[in-house]
């Protein structure tokens, strides 16, 4: 029982500030360290502060989030979604269909391509359910599908002559928050209220945690898995929707791979479990921008880009470690109270 | 005959072998540059390097585990090779023993990590891969070695008819595996931690030792799947591996592995990216739009697992 | 030379498991380990296996102290084990499964022909007569109990460990275990049976040490002038108390659930009862008799093939176990508690509630954790659920304790028709008394019961009705007049006949395995 103890409702008494990084919630946890690198970060370098550094950084975080978050809603099945990448792909160029072939206004063309995630999303989950084949194969294979088929559609030619309004918006801000950024809040807000006070959240959580009690209480597994991927599907296509409004045009080269690990990253870090049960949408957030901060960090400090891959999957594991770490000693902790 | 037609409908990948020789009659029909020599050498050349990244994954699934390093690990074991070839003129046996060595060290670092954290071994290699393409990046700073000396450019391009040289690896490599998994004792202890790894561990296999070695080996074989796809290609490039991680499952899948560990088949595995290699090929004769390869191989890979748990659900076969 | 254990203790996570056990097991004897399901019998196997360490106490072989850091070492040292789950390599043939340890080998590779040799002898001494080529997995679950013994066999060890043994396996297979054990322990071994069978202990073991809590309350005492009242003692800490028997009875009218001529997927055949409002049916069987599958049928996991389900007089197959609970309202309280019964990870609160969420959710769907505890608060009070809070996660309980969060939540559905299999497996005297005066409650409300249970006393007391199932068919329905020796012995012979016939038959076509004179 790795990481499913309640914290919260320990009662031994506190002492300082490392007990509390160990004992308190795991999102307390990444904030400090937040704080702390933007500290360190800023202080090396004072243009890590500047408006731009930290509008462009926001920007990108955004839609982190929302593919980190297009993963969570899977996690929090058992299951994975490889193919995040490949919806995204899929809705970048179904966007740039919609409005520049088909010239459909702008509030249909958003709601069509989130319609076509959602779709490519259910067809995964039907997959799944129906053949009860394990979704990191029927995923993977989807990714080949979906990709394969959106190249041999579109023949891998981007789109650039987008009405301006999309763009604009995504150029958008609010003091030193874009517009994007509050799209990404209100998606988390919607989620975090669907999770932990809906019917529906409490099942996905539930066949997460446990797929044959959950069934064994009434829960339709198979129904939840179908609409868990669908929900990926549109959240990956939301995600999409940003990126095309953040680059002022839809181009085939972008999404795909590159989402994979960036998907798994925010949330594992931000505390949501790989095997299901346990999601959490505020820790998401938190790991994106983590990840977020350390490339932006050593950008500015002039590390190069090509080291940052290197590091970037080394701060994976320590931060996995971590949260072992303290999972584990609350568990001993457990013991020495009987 | 009897005997041989039972034998061939029991094993799962007769049906592919069958779509295969249909496929292959079919396309020499079409096309008649497919019968022609230089082309049989190019497909068969273009194998190589797939079937050692498809056994690299394959010893993964017999384990029970996953390595999704493969792809990361081999371009850093091929732009390594290139490299000291290239910058620091070594000659090539040197570079390639080198090569090989770092693939089985960054495999075990990776079945280490797996072992001694516990975590997930998915997370793991995920981690890893994006370490060793970040090495990978930073050594070459995105530009190709190109320098490489003349003997090992010809081992990449010699033949023997129309048999391409660089073959020999690849058989060689599936005959000691065949060997290693059904008749070795250690081969033998990675499937049954593969089946079931308590029942393993309580007759005393060590768990832990035979995902670390399963990780050497993997890591062994991508790194020479990234040796032979410098000397296919003539040239060490850094994308090298970039687009491994399909095939390295697909072709395993398809030839029958199971994803929960303990059940692989080398034969299958061989026929699987024999299967993907002649429909590259195919693409190419038939001047088809490349992206049908990726679509082709998504629905490959639920066509076969559909088929294999038909069979086992319905028909209790295997 | 005896492996001794000296005040054991072992802890986990919520709960302390051993808390000073000790056990003698000297050369040449059988030695009867006993205990109530979580009495910690499992932990000291586990513990003797290499499987796990002790946290005090110490383990000695041969006078010397020992570290059995793992299975590896506990087998190195000679202690073999025959476990009580199936711990076979499914693809393997049984030669590979038996020789594992110390497959044969000619020049650096595995000799097949060998082992095949080898292992066929050893499959000869339990008289299973099948090709050793055979994949395990083809196996039925008695032949790969013997399987498992023959390899625990094959290894000549100096300690042999076998837990519940005879739990999968007829008679005529267990009186050759017991002919080979008796062998082996003539011959030297130290063997450790671990068994919950009195009768089975009574006749077979010379020696028999008691668990009860995590301690030892009998140790190594001497088989010879044992009593059956001796040893229940021991092992539940007073003489076994007779279960205040149910007095009322049920309603007359329509029966509530009516089945007839039923097959299920899982083999079935035949199956009819009917089960009326204020009835608790008792379903008594022995492992494998098909009573949980037939209850997993009736709730809507596993298929019916044919026949008739009747739920108030009208026709109502389940389609889902979801569509079984809503419009049939059943409620199905799982035998495996940890895996299907609650979900560990979650908190109480919300696995009462997982039932009726639809129910309680508003309009929207949205629903709050205070809503799940105005429902879960009343039932854990009227449960006794001992616990800090219902935010407490339910992996953190004793085994009592999750079982009735696995009750409350049929409870807060309001169910009509309520299948409980295995109720008071694992669990304490004093929760198995709240559960019994419950179940007797919930009866007397008007709910219809079906009660699976392998528990003579407890069927006894509670079933208004008693079917006997036997090989996934009913051979008897008996009313029980709450005698137990009467109603026992009925039930018992019923079996017993019906092993016979088939046993007979058995012998007459003479297939793969001969049953020893």
């Amino acid at each position: 029982m790795r990481s499913c103890l309640n914290d919260k409702f320990s009662r031994t008494p506190s002492r300082g500030i490392a007990d509390l990084l160990i004992r308190g919630s795991a999102r307390f946890g990444l904030l400090f360290i937040l704080l702390v690198l933007w500290i360190v970060f800023s202080s090396l370098s004072p243009g890590f502060l500047s408006r731009f550094n930290l509008g462009s950084m926001f920007r990108s975080v955004a839609v982190d989030v929302v593919v980190g978050c297009a993963q969570m809603v899977v996690l929090a099945t058992g299951g994975m979604n490889l193919s995040v990448g490949a919806i995204g792909v899929c809705a970048v160029m179904s966007v740039g269909y919609f409005l520049q072939v088909l010239n459909l206004p702008l509030p249909i063309a958003i709601l069509a391509t989130l319609g076509v995630g959602g779709l490519l999303g259910w067809l995964n989950g039907v997959a799944i359910a129906k053949t009860g084949v394990n979704s990191f194969v029927v995923t993977l294979a989807s990714a080949s599908l979906f990709s394969g088929g959106m190249l041999i559609l579109t023949k891998g030619v981007p789109l650039n002559a987008l009405p301006p309004a999309l763009g604009s918006f995504g150029r958008m801000s609010f003091g030193p928050v874009p517009a994007l950024a509050l799209v990404t809040i209100a998606i988390g807000v919607v989620l975090h209220i669907a999770f932990f006070h809906t019917t529906l959240g409490r099942q996905i959580l539930a066949a997460g945690a446990n797929a044959r009690a959950a069934e064994m209480s009434g829960i339709r597994v198979n129904r939840i898995v179908v609409v868990a991927h669908s929900l990926s599907g549109m959240l990956a296509a939301a995600a999409a929707l940003m990126l095309t409004a953040r680059l002022g045009a839809a181009m085939p080269s972008v999404a795909g791979d590159d989402w994979v690990l960036p998907s798994f990253l925010a949330p594992v870090i931000g505390g949501t479990a790989l095997s299901g049960g346990e999601v959490s949408v505020v820790g998401a957030i938190l790991g994106a921008l983590l990840v977020a901060t350390i490339r932006s960090g050593l950008l500015i400090l002039q590390i190069g880009d090509f080291w940052l891959q290197l590091f970037l999957g080394v701060f994976l594991l320590a931060a996995i470690m971590f949260e072992r770490y303290r999972a584990t000693l609350m568990l001993r902790q457990q013991v020495r109270r009987l | 005959m009897n005997k041989m037609f039972e034998f061939a409908i029991r094993r799962q990948w007769s049906g592919i072998l069958a779509v295969i020789i249909a496929g292959a009659i079919g396309l020499s029909i079409v096309t008649p540059a497919f019968l022609t020599s230089f082309n049989w050498f190019v497909m068969l050349r273009s194998v190589c390097v797939s079937i050692l990244v498809a056994f690299s994954q394959m010893v993964m699934l017999g384990v029970g585990q996953m390595n999704l390093s493969v792809g990361a690990l081999g371009g850093l074991a091929a732009i390594i090779v290139g490299g000291l070839m290239d910058a620091w003129g070594w000659p090539a046996l040197p570079a390639i023993a080198f090569a090989l060595m770092v693939g089985g060290v960054a495999g075990f670092i990776n079945g280490w990590l797996t072992v001694r954290t516990g975590i997930n071994g998915f997370i793991v290699t995920l981690a890893t891969a994006s370490a060793f393409a970040g090495i990978n990046l930073g050594i070459t700073k995105a530009v190709p070695f190109y320098n490489l000396p003349s003997n090992f450019l010809a081992f990449g391009n010699g033949k023997i008819g129309f048999f391409p040289i660089l073959l020999v690896v690849p058989v060689i490599v599936t005959f000691f595996l065949a060997v290693f998994f059904s008749r070795s004792v250690e081969g033998r202890y990675l499937l049954a931690v593969g089946g079931n790894s308590t029942s393993a561990e309580l007759s005393g296999i060590s768990v832990s030792r035979a995902i670390v070695i399963s990780h050497v080996i993997s890591g062994l074989l991508a790194a020479a799947a990234g040796v032979l796809a410098v000397a296919q290609l003539g040239s060490a490039q850094p994308t090298i591996g970039a687009d491994w991680l399909v095939i390295s499952f697909a072709a395993p899948i398809i030839g029958g592995a199971s994803l929960s560990g303990g059940s692989i088949s080398i034969v299958g595995t061989v026929i699987a990216v024999l299967l993907v290699g002649l429909i590259q090929n195919a693409m190419v004769l038939l001047a088809v739009d490349p992206y049908w390869v990726t679509f082709l191989l998504g629905a490959l890979i639920l066509v076969a697992v559909w088929i294999n748990r038909y069979r086992a659900v319905h028909l209790d076969v295997d | 030379m005896p492996l001794v254990l000296d005040r054991v203790e072992k802890s986990f996570p919520g709960v302390r498991a051993l808390k000073g056990a000790s056990l003698v097991l000297a050369a040449g004897e059988i030695h009867a380990l006993m205990g109530e399901n979580g009495a910690g019998k499992s932990t000291i196997i586990k513990i003797i296996t290499g499987v796990h360490k002790p946290d005090a106490g110490k383990v000695s072989l041969d006078g010397k102290e020992i570290s059995l850091s793992s299975p590896r070492t506990a087998i190195s040292l000679g202690i073999s084990a025959v476990h009580q789950e199936r711990n076979l390599i499914p693809r393997f043939s049984i030669a590979e499964n038996i020789l594992l340890e110390t497959l044969p080998v000619h020049r650096g590779l595995i000799d097949f022909r060998r082992a095949n040799t080898e292992a066929h002898r050893h499959l000869q001494m339990v008289g299973l007569d099948i090709d050793p080529a055979t994949e395990v997995r083809r196996l039925s679950v008695a032949q790969m109990q013997m399987v498992e013994i023959a390899k625990a066999l094959s290894h000549d060890a100096k300690v042999l460990l076998l837990d519940e043994p005879t739990a999968s396996i007829t008679d005529a297979e267990s009186e050759t275990l017991f002919r080979l054990v008796r062998q082996m322990r003539d011959r030297g071994t130290a063997i450790l049976f671990v068994s919950h069978k009195l009768e089975e202990v009574l006749s077979l073991c010379d020696r028999v040490t008691v668990l009860r809590d995590g301690e030892t309350t009998l140790t190594s005492a001497p088989m010879k002038g044992m009593t059956r009242r001796t040893l229940i003692e021991a092992m539940i800490g007073r003489a076994e108390r007779p279960i205040i028997p149910r007095a009322s009875t049920p309603i007359k009218g329509l029966p509530k659930l009516e089945v007839r001529n039923v097959a299920t997927k899982s083999g079935h055949r035949r199956i009819s009862f009917s089960l009326r409002k204020g009835e608790i049916l008792g379903l008594y069987g022995l492992v494998g008799a098909g009573r949980t599958e037939l209850a997993r049928a009736l709730i809507g996991k596993e298929k019916v093939t044919s026949g008739v389900i009747l739920v108030d007089g009208k026709v109502a197959r389940p389609r889902s176990v979801a569509d079984a609970i809503q419009r049939l309202r059943m409620g199905y309280v799982s035998e495996d508690r940890k895996h299907e019964g609650v979900i560990l990870a979650h908190p109480i609160r919300s696995n009462i509630a997982i039932t009726i969420w639809s129910r309680i959710a508003n309009r929207f769907g949205f629903l709050t954790k205070k809503l799940e505890r105005e429902i879960a608060e009343p039932l854990s009070r009227q449960l006794d659920i001992r616990s800090p809070s219902l935010e407490q996660i339910v992996g953190a309980l004793s085994g009592g304790n999750q079982q009735k969060v696995s009750l409350a939540k049929w409870l807060a559905a309001d169910v009509d028709i309520l299948i409980v299999d295995e109720p008071t497996v694992g669990i304490d005297i004093k929760a198995k008394a709240i559960f019994h005066e419950l179940l007797n409650a919930l009866a007397d409300k008007g709910l219809a019961i079906l009660l699976i249970s392998s528990d003579m006393p407890e069927m006894i007391a509670l079933a208004d009705r008693i079917l006997v199932m036997h090989n996934f068919r009913i051979i008897d329905d008996l009313v029980n007049d709450k005698g137990y020796d009467t109603t026992s012995l009925a039930i018992m012979s019923a079996i017993h006949t019906v092993e016979q016939a088939s046993e007979d038959q058995r012998t007459a076509m003479s297939q793969q395995w001969r049953p020893e004179p």
